[in-house]
């Protein structure tokens, strides 16, 4: 009930917004014509609008949601991630690898030797297969030789 | 006769030694994707489609891979159906009924055997039926004016939720959503940016294949971790094969039935190959009534539903390649990949790339018999592979994932984009919104809303337009039909197939 009441607030925020700024689209060059750019958009806002009243009006029961303590695991899987994606260019395909592959295995409950085994293993072979085999070249960062 | 010439014409693309490498391939890797835990089908081609494009495939070879992944996918998803009484995925719900049980009697080898042979059977009839329906649609299609599209592509968002649907408010949420998203970027007819907020990376609007990646492959991480199902399922040991010809033959009635009322679930919108296998396996319960021992392990049993899924999920392939419409989220995946090797499909499909669209036709018919040759010697094979924990596995698939998504243009800011798809799909799948009806939205986006303009451009911005013809009045009937059925006939199938699925625990347990 109250996550369907919290996600149909947030829609009809959401068309409210939409539906405003395609209002508000500047006139094309050229001068309007009978279907411009805001004509989609604005059917698009209704649609949801109205869908997201009904939501409002009559919720599904709440599927489960995790608690605190599994949140703020996820939470850490995602920032793990946005570690990695920071962290490929700069540093290099395999250390970023290494440490994202490792961390999500331990998180998913293995233990922190076959965790980092994996990791360097998949770094390496991923690595390999597609700088040498599919010639698809990933950075190689700090490790940069030749 | 024509279509025999192209026929042929597409053997001699997909026989070349390359095509034929690409189609095993695919075969093994689909294989894998459906045996696997928690790698569905549209997730395994997602995350193919950009390591297609990084490795610079001709169109021919990453269509013929991919379509060969999808193929191989729907016999996967049986294995851990019939060893373990787990349905791989949502259509080899009813291969449990009676593969389990005859597993349980010591013919695990046999059950899985039969239900190779049935998957082959119906996979090759539907492709028949493909044949010779797909030139024929084609051709109605081309009678298809902007008004009639706008009309289909309103069916294809209404229909999505299925006849087994839960909640139709939900599934047009997530339309909009998907299509919204299509509107961000450089609107093409003017020139005018939409919601792009002067960032550059918006301006070209946002890939659909980030979307599709981060959407069901991280969203899927995710939802795993939350489970804690990160073992291994118990490692099974296979008996030596002992399969007749009298055993074969003994199902082939069965298949063929099942093979006919599959492609026909395949082909109507929103019926699918979950529809497909269940009515099958209904239908051949009701024929044989008492003379058969259905869900004590019956090979009819098994027979009926492989046929009707396999058929089903060729069978969709039609709306997909005659008119831009698919009817599920593997094959709006597929679509996702025409799309992006700037193959429109359509009506015109069939004239303009007829090498192409025959090519990956007759693709399937090699990729089958490549498939029923690798699934019965090798099958021990995936068997193995069940027992693979999920704890090394998701990470490495999220790797996988990411670095293709890293190769479509070498930008991290990509894969930012990825990342906050995954934490969006996680969230929505936990409100109960489709996903699959967001990709459909922006894949069908574009094309939607040009004809749209097109229609009203015309009539010089007369609405009713959109319903003069009496085509596109059946259109739109047909979707308010799709979109209303489920209130009226969704509980009482889904109650059934919850009976069912009930019969498999107790059997099971």
């Amino acid at each position: 009930m109250k996550g369907d009441r919290i996600l149909g607030v947030v829609l009809l925020i959401i068309a409210f917004v939409y539906g405003w700024e395609a209002v508000h689209f500047p006139e094309p060059f050229g001068g309007a014509e009978t279907v411009g750019p805001e004509t989609f958009p604005i059917m698009l806002s209704i649609i949801l609008g109205i869908s997201s009243i009904y939501l409002l009006i009559k919720p599904d029961a709440d599927s489960e949601w995790p608690g605190v303590a599994m949140l703020s695991q996820l939470l850490f899987v995602i920032i793990a991630l946005a570690i990695f994606t920071a962290l490929l260019e700069p540093v290099g395909f395999i250390p970023a690898t290494i440490f994202v592959v490792s961390f999500l295995c331990w998180r998913m409950g293995s233990k922190p030797v076959p965790a980092l085994t994996t990791g360097v293993c998949c770094a390496l072979s991923v690595f390999l297969l597609f700088n040498f085999v599919l010639d698809l070249h990933l950075p190689a960062g700090i490790l940069e030789f030749g | 006769m024509e279509t025999l010439d192209f026929l042929l014409q597409g053997f001699a693309v997909a026989l070349t030694f390359e095509n034929l490498m690409f189609a095993a391939l695919g075969a093994l890797l689909g294989t894998l994707v459906g045996a696997l835990p928690g790698l569905g089908p549209a997730n395994g081609v997602a995350i193919l489609i950009p390591l297609a494009f990084g490795m610079g495939l001709s169109a021919e070879a990453s269509l013929i891979l991919l379509t060969s992944v999808y193929a191989g996918a729907m016999y996967g998803g049986r294995i851990s159906s019939i060893l373990l009484n787990i349905p791989g995925d949502e259509p080899a719900m009813m291969t449990c009924l009676d593969g389990h049980p005859l597993a349980l009697k010591g013919k695990a080898a046999e059950s899985l055997a039969i239900s190779a042979i049935a998957s082959f059977i119906g996979s090759f009839l539907a492709t028949i039926g493909l044949v010779i329906l797909a030139p024929w649609l084609a051709r109605f299609a081309l009678k298809f004016g902007p008004a009639e599209y706008f009309a289909l592509f309103t069916l294809a968002f209404a229909t999505l939720g299925g006849i087994t649907g839960k909640n139709q408010f939900k599934t047009v949420i997530a339309a909009c959503i998907g299509l919204m998203i299509a509107t961000v970027g450089i609107d093409l007819s003017t020139g005018n940016q939409r919601y792009t907020y002067d960032i550059l990376e918006l301006y070209e609007g946002i890939d659909f294949i980030i979307a599709i990646v981060g959407l069901f492959a991280i969203s899927e991480l995710l939802v795993f971790i939350e489970k804690h199902s990160s073992e291994g399922l118990k490692r099974v040991v296979l008996n030596k094969l002992k399969l007749t010809a009298a055993d074969i033959i003994g199902i082939l009635p069965t298949s063929l039935r099942g093979s006919v009322l599959g492609f026909i679930a395949g082909v109507l919108p929103g019926a699918g190959a979950s529809l497909g296998s269940f009515i099958s396996y209904t239908l051949e319960k009701r024929i044989i009534g008492d003379k058969g021992h259905f869900g004590e392990g019956d090979p009819r049993g098994i027979a009926a539903p492989e046929a009707g899924n396999n058929a089903a999920a060729n069978g969709a392939l039609v709306p997909m390649l005659t008119l831009g419409v698919p009817g599920s989220g593997t094959t709006a995946v597929l679509l996702a990949m025409l799309v992006s090797l700037n193959i429109q499909p359509g009506p015109m499909l069939f004239t303009q790339n007829a090498d192409l669209v025959w090519g990956v036709i007759a693709a399937l018919f090699v990729g089958n018999l490549i498939l029923l040759l690798m699934n019965i010697p090798m099958v021990g094979v995936f068997v193995k592979l069940l027992s693979v924990p999920p704890k090394y596995l998701m990470p490495i698939v999220t790797l996988i994932a990411s670095v293709g998504i890293y190769a479509i243009s070498n930008s991290a800011v990509d894969l930012f984009f990825m990342i906050g798809f995954g934490v969006l799909g996680y969230i929505l799948r936990k409100l109960e919104i489709p996903l699959v009806p967001i990709i459909l939205g922006m894949l069908l986006g574009p094309e939607m809303e040009k004809s749209l303009r097109h229609a009203l451009t015309l009539s010089n911005g007369d609405w009713s337009v959109l319903w003069s013809s009496s085509l596109a009045v059946g259109i739109w009937t047909l979707a308010v039909v799709g979109l209303i059925t489920p209130y009226i006939l969704g509980p009482i199938l889904r109650r059934k197939m919850t009976k069912e699925a009930e019969k498999v625990q107790i059997t099971g347990s």
